[in-house]
């Protein structure tokens, strides 16, 4: 097992090693120059050179891969040009609210995936099948910024039912930060109408963002009781007079439950991908609204750090996947 | 002559080839009897006739090559302009339409090249195996382990916007899921005893490739194109929203909802009908997918 | 059971009474204005960086010497009461009002006023380019506690132009929170160290400034101390449909990014106020004039020539003028040029034909930035308008950074870029040295211009110290300027906000960037 451990961990740097080479070539590729562009628009050639020294900017780009190496092995991934901070001190300001839309958006996700893919598969091939074959698939094909902007318009603006964008309303002081997640720090607190608010505002967001992975989860979830619901114990089950009911809520979901498990750990890493558009949308604080306006500014360093961060978690939880895989099936271990 | 050889042959076509038609028969009616499948292929089929035919349908084609009727803005949905018109005064529906084209093609090039890069490098690492496949799947997983569209965003945000530079950050970012798909089908087949067969007699490894790997791969394949024709108009239209996509003046969905988006919401018609648009073609192609995937292959279901 | 109260819940959770009704925040018994924008401040160091957001914070935060206000803008005094210049402007001594206090009670003086000139010329960023020629940090002198005197380099004229943009630091905090002799900038990009009207309060990078009026501003509040407001919340919605919601739902009491329809749209709703007013921000079309076919002089006048102009004014729904010379109307200095092209399809021929290109044939890059709508919109009307002469425009959206880039070089510029360009002060100088030769690498001169006669005339103008002999020179230079076509003359766009009706004191002056609004004089009347 140590042996295991050892070997992915391994590969785990060597594919953080690898993201992060591809992202440092890509994001230099591009003809824009911040520099001059935060140096102002009547800045002389020596005020722009000021700031490219001031950023490490004038050094070659093989100089500049190893300082960012350095960097990143340090814990430092560079200076935002834009807001002249450090890229790690904005991203741990920004994480926060798209981890908790993605938490949301997740427990949506499962809260309507995993009964609807229950139901599916217990009435297969009946009207109740298609529909929600047809609403699955719909959540992988509707796309998010379309979407997200109709609901918004509807919501927000036409029934007035909730707000439009944004965390808070604007005079709400965000509660004292334990966890950085409004919902959880406000009921901390026992702030209930901040919670109350924050709920409201994370509700359509969230939505958007959930329903792409709604829709793997009711798939997977479908497919895998589907073959629990054959299997030799249940029918047993079935004989001895248990309840259907029963047998479907406890006995087969239980079993299905673990490659549904595999596939939200999977979708997690995605998510954290799509909130590039959904955070655009609504305007929301985080790292995929970060990523996007520091790309329109050139700013390549932010957008090499929420790359990295994603990538990082995406990789994460593969890596626990495989490790639960490889606690649960002794064989693969010595693969 | 040809009519002597079809009729000097008794057997016919027909007969020589009744097992494969025996076969797609039987797939034709399992597809027809999913309703979603035949939704699907509706779908698609639609799209490919407005792409194919797309300028001779649409009503004022001329709108969709950068006219300017300044007087005819932003005017709701009417008999003449049955999807309203847009800030520059032209017809939306025959953007839409004419958009379908562009859209194809997008879809088409990006998986196009996707599987051009993927399938011979799946192909190889699996029946190579050893370090060379270590080598193979360590670097795809490094791409995979990159949400598509943040990286897609990275590229064209260096590379600049156009649809060119869209097409090629997304093909970039596609081809990792065929080399794990063909790898996978290839390792397994590689066991097969057919192939250990020809191995004995001294098949050349191209043939082996060529001949019994490859036509055993095109069934998930073609699967899995079908449902990423979808995700890469999807994934195009996405990067035209946030701004980084087509150039005008000609007609893309997702650059139009992006402009469309600071009329919203009191000249709602722009934005609503290039989404349904791309909505029906990526749910068209998703659940025609699947229902291929059901008869093809239906053991990967779910997956 | 479970169940329903899940259900209970989720409906209380979303239930519409818990939404604010349409009110203006508050805190006590004053009021909180909230404006609504689409860009954030990301550095509020007056000596590093500019642009309107970041300089509508700083204005707020900081005093100047003197400041621009009214339409046209003068120049006020501020923080100096009185000032002089030696005749060949060349000495310039500031007395310095006795009041003045900074925010945390320390008195603003001369030495104050020598070390922020020094921190802004040694920094070498944002404003330091306007003086940094004319000006060494040795020669500022602290003549006594409330005077101070500048010797500069050479005569320079608009000197005082540039004295409301350099705003002034108390040099005790900033040195209390040196790091590392970086002149205290890490912690002044949230921080202020000023004497403004407004103090920072919660900074939310990405979601709001919050800024509380000062008690006992020195120099009072011009609503009465009565009305002033509690403080101003600046809020980034992004989106001009999100921002137009805002403003209808009270959420935001003023807005600046709508779109040219929302702004007609929203100007007869009741309780709502558009301000719209002709700015100093032109807008034109760079030709290369150095490389590729827009080279042949003769092409660039047939373009000219072809372009519906009235079209430029109708993608603002009316709300622009065109320009008639290359400086804008509000401008000192302005004249109009009657040899302008106007829309003549048997002209632009006639030009086409003298050119390289007799009968068109060619393809055009037009470049504009990514998302700016009224650029891609004339984009698309010059596409339209050039198909009559034969000429394809390839209309290229491009981000701000890379457009900059490609601009910087004649190589690489492409054949049209459309740029809009806000002068920085309202000497005729900040406009005329574009098309100076110096300017090669500029955003703003994207057309690589050069003639050595307006070189000489540019020159000359800024040296001289009487406004009489320096006049009839602008009148040159823009003749001149227009005759070799540098560019397509475009429109001046009318600078607008939305408001409620109960915001009062705003005060519109052409200097001040689009969007940027002095949030001083403003106030709620309501109860």
């Amino acid at each position: 097992m140590v042996l295991f451990v050892g070997k992915r961990l391994l590969l785990f740097g060597f594919m953080l090693l690898g993201l992060l080479t591809i992202m440092f070539l890509i994001t230099n590729v591009a003809p824009g120059d911040p520099a001059k562009l935060m140096a102002g628009q009547n800045a002389t050639q020596d005020m722009v050179e000021t700031i490219r020294r001031e950023y490490g900017l004038d050094k070659s780009l093989p100089e500049q891969y190893a300082v960012y190496i350095g960097g990143v092995l340090r814990g430092d991934l560079g200076r935002s040009i834009v807001s002249t901070k450090p890229v790690v001190e904005e991203l741990l300001r920004y994480f926060p609210a798209t981890f908790e839309l993605v938490l949301v958006a997740m427990g949506l996700g499962i809260l309507i995936g995993v009964p609807f893919g229950m139901l599916s598969a217990v009435y297969r091939d009946s009207w109740i099948d298609h529909a929600t074959r047809i609403f699955s698939v719909s959540g992988v094909a509707l796309p998010a910024f379309w979407f997200g902007l109709l609901l918004q318009l509807y919501f927000a603006v036409h029934l007035e039912w909730l707000p439009v964008s944004g965390r808070l309303e604007l005079i709400t002081p965000p509660p004292e930060p334990v966890s950085r997640l409004y919902l959880i720090d406000s009921l901390l607190r026992g702030e209930f109408d901040t919670f109350r608010e924050a709920f409201q505002h994370i509700i359509l967001p969230a939505l958007v963002l959930s329903f792409p992975c709604l829709a793997s989860i009711l798939r997977v979830n479908r497919a895998e009781m589907l073959e629990v619901l054959q299997s030799d114990y249940i029918v047993a089950a079935r004989a001895n007079g248990i309840p259907a009911f029963r047998i479907i809520t406890v006995y087969a979901l239980k079993n299905a439950m673990l490659p549904t498990l595999a596939i939200i750990g999977l979708r997690f890493g995605w998510m954290l991908g799509s909130t590039v558009l959904v955070e655009t949308v609504f305007d929301w604080p985080g790292i995929g609204l970060y990523a996007v306006q520091s790309a329109l500014y050139s700013d390549f360093k932010p957008v090499l750090g929420v790359t990295l961060l994603i990538g990082f978690c995406f990789i994460f939880i593969n890596f626990l996947i495989d490790l639960a895989y490889g606690w649960l099936d002794p064989r693969l271990r010595t693969q | 002559m040809a009519s002597d050889i079809t009729s000097a042959a008794p057997t016919g076509w027909r007969a020589r080839h009744a097992g494969t038609i025996r076969q797609w028969r039987l797939y034709a009616h399992l597809f027809r009897r999913s309703f979603s499948s035949m939704l699907g292929l509706f779908l698609v089929v639609l799209f490919l006739v407005l792409a194919a035919a797309g300028p001779a349908l649409a009503p004022y084609p001329e709108d969709t090559m950068g006219a300017v009727h300044l007087d005819n803005r932003l005017k709701p949905p009417s008999l003449a302009h049955p999807f309203g018109t847009d800030e520059m005064g032209n017809d939306i529906l025959s953007r839409v339409i004419v958009g379908t084209r562009t859209s194809l093609w997008i879809g088409l090039i990006i998986t196009g090249v996707a599987a051009l890069i993927g399938v011979p490098l799946g192909i190889f690492a699996g029946y190579m195996g050893g370090r060379i496949r270590e080598v193979i799947m360590r670097i795809t997983d490094v791409f995979l382990s990159v949400p598509g569209l943040a990286l897609a965003l990275a590229i064209v945000a260096s590379l600049g916007p156009g649809i060119t530079n869209c097409v090629i950050a997304l093909s970039l970012v596609w081809w990792p899921g065929y080399v794990r798909l063909i790898d996978s089908k290839t390792l397994a087949l590689k066991e097969e005893l057919y192939i250990e067969a020809a191995r004995a007699i001294g098949a050349r490894t191209p043939r082996i490739l060529f001949h019994h790997i490859l036509p055993n791969c095109v069934s998930p394949l073609i699967v899995k194109a079908s449902m990423d024709m979808g995700m890469a108009i999807l994934s195009a239209a996405s990067l035209g929203f946030i701004g980084l996509g087509a150039k005008p003046p000609s007609p893309e969905w997702g650059a139009m909802i992006s402009v469309a988006r600071s009329y919203m919401p009191d000249w709602w018609w722009y934005a609503l009908f290039p989404g349904l648009a791309i909505y029906l073609t990526v749910l068209g192609f998703n659940l025609f997918g699947d229902g291929l995937r059901d008869i093809l292959d239906p053991k990967s279901r779910g997956r | 059971m479970k169940k329903f109260v899940m259900l209970g819940l989720a409906a209380a959770l979303l239930s519409t009474a818990a939404l604010p009704a349409a009110a203006f925040e508050r805190v006590g018994d004053r009021k909180v204005i909230v404006f609504g924008g689409r860009q954030q401040v990301p550095v509020i160091d007056p000596h590093v960086r500019y642009d309107w957001s970041i300089r509508m914070m700083q204005q707020s935060l900081y005093d100047a010497m003197a400041k621009y206000n009214g339409n046209p803008a003068k120049i006020e005094p501020w923080l100096a009461q009185k000032w002089e210049s030696s005749p060949d402007a060349k000495t310039w001594t500031f007395h310095l009002v006795r009041n003045a206090k900074f925010h945390n009670g320390d008195p603003v003086d001369a030495e104050a006023v020598r070390y922020s000139f020094e921190r802004g010329l040694k920094l070498n960023k944002g404003v330091a380019w306007m003086l940094k020629d004319v000006l060494d940090p040795s020669g500022i002198e602290v003549v006594d506690a409330h005077t101070v005197r500048f010797n500069l380099k050479s005569s320079y004229a608009p000197f005082i132009s540039w004295i409301p943009w350099w705003y002034i630091v108390n040099p005790k905090q900033v040195k209390a929170n040196e790091v590392d002799g970086d002149y205290g900038q890490k912690w002044l990009t949230e921080n202020a160290a000023g004497s403004g009207p407004f103090k920072t309060k919660r900074w939310e990078q990405n979601v709001l400034y919050e800024l509380v009026a000062v008690d006992n501003y020195w120099k009072g509040w011009p609503q009465g101390e009565k009305n002033r407001p509690a403080g101003i919340i600046y809020k980034i919605i992004r989106e001009p449909a999100a921002q137009k919601a805002a403003l209808q739902r009270g959420e935001a009491d003023i807005v600046e990014g709508l779109t040219p329809d929302d702004y007609d749209q929203i100007k007869s709703t009741k309780g709502i106020v558009v301000q719209s007013h002709a700015g100093m921000t032109t807008f034109g079309i760079k030709f290369n004039t150095q490389t590729g076919p827009t080279k042949d002089i003769n092409l660039r006048k047939a373009i000219a020539y072809a372009v519906d102009y009235d079209s430029f004014v109708k993608v603002y729904n009316g709300a622009a003028i065109l320009e008639t010379s290359p400086f804008p109307q509000g401008m000192q200095g302005h004249v109009d040029v009657p040899e302008r092209p106007k829309q003549d399809l048997a002209k632009a021929k006639e030009y086409l034909a003298k050119s390289a290109y007799p009968n068109g044939g060619i393809e055009l890059d037009y470049y504009h930035v990514a998302g700016l709508e009224e650029a891609r919109r004339i984009g698309l009307v010059l596409l339209d308008n050039l198909s009559k002469l034969n000429i394809k425009v390839n209309v290229t959206p491009e981000q701000w950074p890379n457009m900059v880039a490609k601009g910087s070089k004649p190589d690489t510029a492409p054949n049209m870029t459309s740029v809009y360009v806000t002068p920085i002060s309202t000497d005729p100088d900040a406009v005329a040295y574009q098309y100076h030769r110096n300017a090669w690498g500029q955003y703003f001169a994207m057309s690589h211009y050069n003639n050595a006669d307006v070189n000489a005339l540019i020159d000359k103008a800024r040296t001289l110290g009487k406004w009489e002999e320096r006049a009839p020179l602008y009148a040159e230079i823009q003749k001149k300027i227009v005759a070799d076509q540098p560019e397509v003359f475009g429109m001046i766009q009318n600078r607008r906000w939305a408001h409620r009706d109960y915001l009062k004191g705003f005060a519109f002056s052409p200097v001040r960037f689009t969007g940027e609004v002095d949030l001083y004089p403003l106030w709620i009347d309501a109860k």
